[in-house]
């Protein structure tokens, strides 16, 4: 049979899946540290973001100080230019970034798990045609299209999630398909099979819990990413202003580096914090997968 | 898991006998789809968005002669299919419309625009490579030494900064705090020269943004020639090697490196997307006169054809660099040869 | 690259050269057919009117030689300077000055349109040398509308014939200005070189770089790092920062990119039912601290203002009429007493505007406003608010010029409530002020149009259509190796560089 496969997505996978470290299954200290400080990272950055309403201080619209103060006991990130409070802005605005990672990385596991899945199990022309598909959409350059998404459309953050969801699962769908592949005639398939369990079933207690992991690794680096291209559409203004997030705090107080040190660091290491700890649990969750 | 290493190693080893007529005819037809898939996404984002589709194709600029123009170059008063028919056989033959703010074709006001990215892009490509190779050979040599935590830590620091953080930076410190490089800019203002001293002054002015846009792909780059060197090293062959008493430098470079370069190469094609998205954001805290940086503008004045132009040329780009990877793997592959 | 590193860095350059950033690419260089600032920026020192506008707006010759005024201010006669070439030495003529009106200004230029076309019967050419407009009705401030910026004289002989918005002499101009254009590279620089044979003083500079740079932040960093040696504009934080840089000096100047003493304004949408109550707009008007826009939005970079004529006109605007003080209690009294409830309305604002759309947000909330946030690139802010109608509150800046007539009457007679960019916003109908418009612009005596303006003002603030909000001025900054400079848009005509 065909393989469907081209060399040139390999890029797009975490590295520990493309060349597995040696010696997997031994105890990695770097990795493992590594591993924890990505744990720590996501699971803290998910969490303020959840409970951002409860924590921050102010209402991330509202004045509450002096303009362009810096951080202080009142203000522990400073203000902005027009007096509201940094952190609060950073706290909200990071729930408004995580949803939308949330947000697109949900939309890409359902679409590339549900394809991959089918596209593996089924094989023969159903592959055949999932994959060309797939193909089609692997092409689209994720953010020029999110710029001209929005540019026709207008802002919003509905498109922004939408466009970003399309063009991330084909990745997520081809690490499916080839797992399930390689599930698809082992023992516990078979003797399923032999039972007389329908394909449905199959699919989704046999096959689907085996191929979750490495779409989780998948999953956790494309949040990363996510978060990065957010940013870098509100730098170049195409954010909603109505509502804050990490892209317009970090994007949108680049110009004041200089005077108001504050403002675009702040943001901008909370989009570096989140994007690492995503990046390193990726990573860790993958070596360990290696390694069983 | 495993499934997913055998995902891998099968495409590794993909079944080419040799770069045969019959895999390039394949392999190019491809293309046909692909970029089918680029103009009918453009097409149904004009047809989506609210109000007349003409809106959305020419911008919002009010001139009812121009969208009268653009309206029947582009057959907006025929039914949908022979609309998408006609919209197909515009952007095939790269007429993108006329922009509006200029009055010139579209596709003429981008062509100017793509050296300039061209030279920012593959100076960053091959400065990546000159810096994460080494780096990549420097960790991986000895995993989970010093080097390795330091190279691993400096690379996914730069993988997770965004990059006009990291242009803003390296502009105050490195061009206005030490005075080592030009703030903004190709070329020296008002010298339009030519010859030895305009081909020095492009190339003093693009090392700046050129290493800022190569920082992200170095840390990719990196962190895979660490990994695929560790697990070559720990390969049969690199053993037999060693066992038959080679230096290591020999070991390194003959029997470990070309299969980690190969993979390298494979890397660059689908990673092209995201160079071009880094260089728009590059181009623009640089003021350097490339596709992003026209991007920008289409999208101030909403300068559609142009913005849309801009997208199908990238997209193009993207599905080319994608090609060119898998043309390049497969004459490369040294499997290959030996069969 | 080290060997000849000594003048290899953009810093070091020759004297007589002058580089100024700008924001965006111009797109083509014509100045008559748009309003767009970055147009005007760009191609107005190729250009000349039939008269300039000195330092205290008065009109001075530029084209024209010398005027009468004649029946009564319904004619006007230009005498035009004789021996004047284009830049490709064909010689300046009344054809020229004709074929710009009837064909370009009239039909493409935005104010121009709004303001002359319903007043201006004929463009006459008895001679060579002699123009004459002939008006419907007397009309009075035709000379404030001949300068560069609002009327601007294209070359007959390279135009005519031909679709004005698509001439390809756009991307390479010919004109009478005090530079020459040489080259334009899209995205990157425009080179401009001294014009020899300029009719008024000669420049001093030799030649001119405008560069695009989009990004503020490197625009500042290019002027201190001595690569550029203009900026039209600092961000205001910034100013602070560079003040304290003993090689850059200011000029503070009220003409802004768009024309000339503008305030920033919020347009209401009487059309909008909750907006066509009174009590809610002089609400807006109590709720909002205009100081705190000034001292927070542009860092003290303009004044307040009261009212919707600017104080820079000083025979019209009213010094004593005073705009809703900010008062947020008789803000909640005046929104309990319309009994809507808490309200949701949306802002309208070009993107460069925001931190107004943030400001205005915090402070309207106070009141019992929601305030949801459109940022709106600027054809499609044009296109939504006065073709389309489809917005609550926009934020307008309304550039006065240096006559009411130019730019106050657009916003407030019934007559423009059309789809034209910076028309009537409001869609404000009043018959008293229609009459009072057509009484100032038809009286030729100073006092007697200021009295019946200064009843328009009064009359703008009882029934608010619209809120001034702040009389926009504009920071430049220059290396302080060049001298020399003037705030009009020909402001490098009479500048000079040093090393």
């Amino acid at each position: 049979m065909r393989h469907s496969i081209l060399v040139s997505d390999i890029g797009e996978l975490p590295t520990s899946i493309q060349a597995p470290v040696s010696g997997q299954g031994t105890f990695d200290p770097w990795r493992t540290r590594a591993g924890a400080l990505g744990l720590f990272l996501t699971l803290g950055t998910l969490g303020l973001g959840v409970l951002a309403p409860w924590l921050a201080p102010a209402d991330a619209a509202a004045i509450s100080g002096p303009a362009l103060s810096p951080p202080s006991l009142a203000h522990p990130m400073g203000t902005d230019a027009i007096g509201r409070d940094l952190l609060s802005g950073v706290l909200l605005g990071g729930r408004t970034s995580l949803a939308v990672a949330t947000a697109v990385v949900s939309l890409a596991l359902v679409i590339g798990l549900s394809i991959g899945l089918l596209s593996g199990f089924f094989g023969g022309f159903t592959d055949h045609v999932l994959m060309r598909v797939t193909e089609l959409f692997q092409v689209l350059p994720r953010f020029f299209f999110a710029v001209v998404a929005v540019a026709v459309l207008g802002p919003g953050l509905d498109r922004i999630v939408l466009v970003l969801a399309l063009t991330s699962w084909p990745v997520l769908a081809r690490v499916v398909r080839a797992e399930t592949k390689s599930l698809r005639h082992r023992d516990f398939v078979r003797a399923a099979e032999a039972c007389g369990a329908t394909p449905a079933r199959i699919i989704v207690s046999e096959l689907l819990p085996n191929v979750l992991p490495g779409a989780l690794v998948m999953a956790s680096l494309l949040a990363g990413q996510i978060l990065l291209i957010e940013a870098s559409l509100g730098f170049i203004g195409l954010a909603d202003p109505s509502v804050v997030s990490w892209g317009t705090l970090a994007g949108q107080a680049q110009e004041l580096l200089r005077v108001a040190w504050w403002m675009p660091l702040f943001p901008g290491l909370a989009i570096s914090g989140a994007s690492l700890g995503f990046n390193l649990f990726g990573d860790a969750l993958s070596s360990h997968l290696g390694g069983r | 898991m495993r499934g997913l290493r055998e995902f891998v190693a099968l495409r590794r080893r993909r079944t080419l006998r040799t770069v045969s007529a019959r895999y390039l005819a394949a392999r190019l037809l491809q293309i046909v789809p692909s970029c089918a898939a680029v103009v009918v996404v453009a097409f149904l984002l004009i047809q989506l968005a609210p109000g007349d589709p003409v809106l959305a194709l020419a911008g919002e600029h009010g001139d009812p002669a121009y969208y009268a123009f653009m309206r029947q170059r582009f057959g907006l008063d025929q039914p949908l299919p022979r609309q998408l028919a006609t919209y197909c056989i515009r952007v095939a033959s790269l007429d993108f419309g006329v922009s509006y703010v200029q009055g010139r074709p579209a596709a003429e006001m981008i062509a100017e625009r793509v050296p300039a990215t061209l030279v920012l892009t593959t100076t960053a490509l091959l400065l990546s490579l000159l810096v994460a190779i080494p780096l990549g050979i420097l960790a991986g040599r000895r995993p989970h030494g010093a080097a390795d935590f330091a190279v691993s830590a400096l690379t996914v620091a730069f993988q997770s900064t965004p990059s006009f953080l990291l242009a803003h930076l390296a502009i105050l410190g490195l061009a206005l705090g030490l005075g080592l490089f030009p703030v903004q800019g190709m070329t020296t203002a008002g010298s339009p020269g030519s010859g030895l001293k305009h081909f020095v002054d492009i190339a003093y002015h693009l090392i700046l943004p050129a290493l800022v846009l190569a920082s992200q792909e170095v840390a990719v780059l990196a962190r895979l020639t660490r990994t695929g060197l560790v697990s070559e090293l720990d390969s049969d062959h690199v053993r037999t090697a060693r066992a038959k008493g080679l230096v290591e430098r020999v070991v390194l470079w003959r029997h470990a490196m070309p299969q980690v370069l190969l993979s390298l190469v494979t890397v660059i094609g689908a990673r092209a997307g995201h160079l071009l998205a880094g260089a728009a954001v590059v181009e623009i805290v640089f003021g350097w006169p490339g596709l992003g940086r026209l991007m920008l503008t289409g999208l101030q004045t909403r300068d559609t054809p142009v913005l849309l132009g801009v997208f199908f040329v990238i997209s193009l780009a993207v599905i080319f660099a994608n090609l060119l990877t898998d043309l390049l793997y497969a004459a490369l592959d040294p499997r290959v040869r030996y069969r | 690259m080290l060997l000849c590193g000594c003048n290899l860095h953009p810093a070091a350059k020759r004297s007589g050269l002058l580089v100024a950033a700008i924001a965006s690419d111009p797109g083509h260089l014509n100045p008559a057919i748009t309003t767009n600032g970055g147009v005007h920026t760009a191609s107005d020192l190729l250009y000349n009117g039939l008269v300039g506008l000195n330092s205290k707006a008065e009109p001075v010759p530029e084209l024209a030689e010398r005027w009468e005024v004649e029946e009564g201010g319904a004619v006007y006669r230009f005498h035009l300077r004789p021996n004047v070439r284009w830049h490709d030495g064909r010689p300046f003529t009344s054809a020229d000055v004709k074929y710009t009106f009837d064909e370009v200004l009239l039909r493409f230029h935005a104010r121009a349109r709004a303001s002359l076309s319903p007043a201006l019967s004929a463009v006459e050419t008895p001679d060579a040398m002699t123009v004459v407009f002939r008006f419907k009705r007397p009309y009075a401030p035709f000379l404030q509308q001949l300068d560069v910026v609002e009327a601007p004289i294209l070359p007959k002989h390279l135009f005519e014939g031909t679709d004005p918005l698509k001439n390809p002499v756009n991307l390479a101009p010919v004109g009478t200005g005090p530079f020459r254009f040489v080259a334009y590279a899209p995205g990157a620089e425009i080179r401009y070189r001294v014009n020899p044979d300029y009719f008024g003083p000669k420049p001093e500079l030799s030649d001119l770089v405008l560069r695009v740079i989009p990004d503020r932040g490197t625009q500042v960093m290019a002027l201190e790092a001595g690569e550029v040696d203009w900026l039209f504009g600092v961000p205001g934080p910034l100013r602070s920062t560079l003040r304290r840089n003993p090689s850059i000096r200011f000029l503070q100047t009220s003409l802004s990119p768009g024309g000339s003493d503008c305030i920033t304004t919020l347009a209401f949408n009487l059309d909008r039912p909750s907006l066509s109550d009174a009590r809610v707009r002089r609400a807006i008007a109590h709720g909002l601290d205009r100081r705190l826009f000034l001292e927070r939005v542009t860092f003290g970079e303009g004044r307040a203002a009261e009212t919707s004529i600017s104080s820079m006109i000083a025979f019209a605007h009213a010094n004593d009429l005073k705009a809703p003080a900010y008062d947020p209690g008789e803000a909640r009294r005046l929104m309990a007493a319309a009994e809507k409830g808490r309200i949701k309305l949306g802002f309208t604002f070009f993107p460069t505007d925001a931190e107004y759309g943030n400001l205005l947000r915090a402070q309207l909330a106070e009141v019992g406003i929601d305030v949801e946030l459109h940022a709106l690139e600027a054809p499609v802010l044009v296109q939504a608010v006065f073709v389309q109608r489809d917005f609550d509150i926009a934020l307008i800046p309304y550039c006065n010029g240096t006559d009411p007539e130019i730019g106050v009457r657009r916003m407030f007679v019934s007559s423009s409530i059309a789809p034209v960019p910076f028309s009537n916003a409001a869609g404000y109908r009043s018959a008293e002020m229609d009459s009072l418009f057509e009484k100032a612009a038809s009286s030729l005596d100073p006092k007697e149009r200021g009295r019946i303006y200064h009843r328009i003002q009064e009359l703008a603030l009882e029934d608010l259509p619209y809120l001034p909000l702040i009389e926009t001025e504009n920071t430049r900054a220059y290396s302080a190796r060049c001298e020399g400079f003037v705030s009009s848009s020909h402001f490098a005509a009479a500048a000079r560089c040093g090393p």
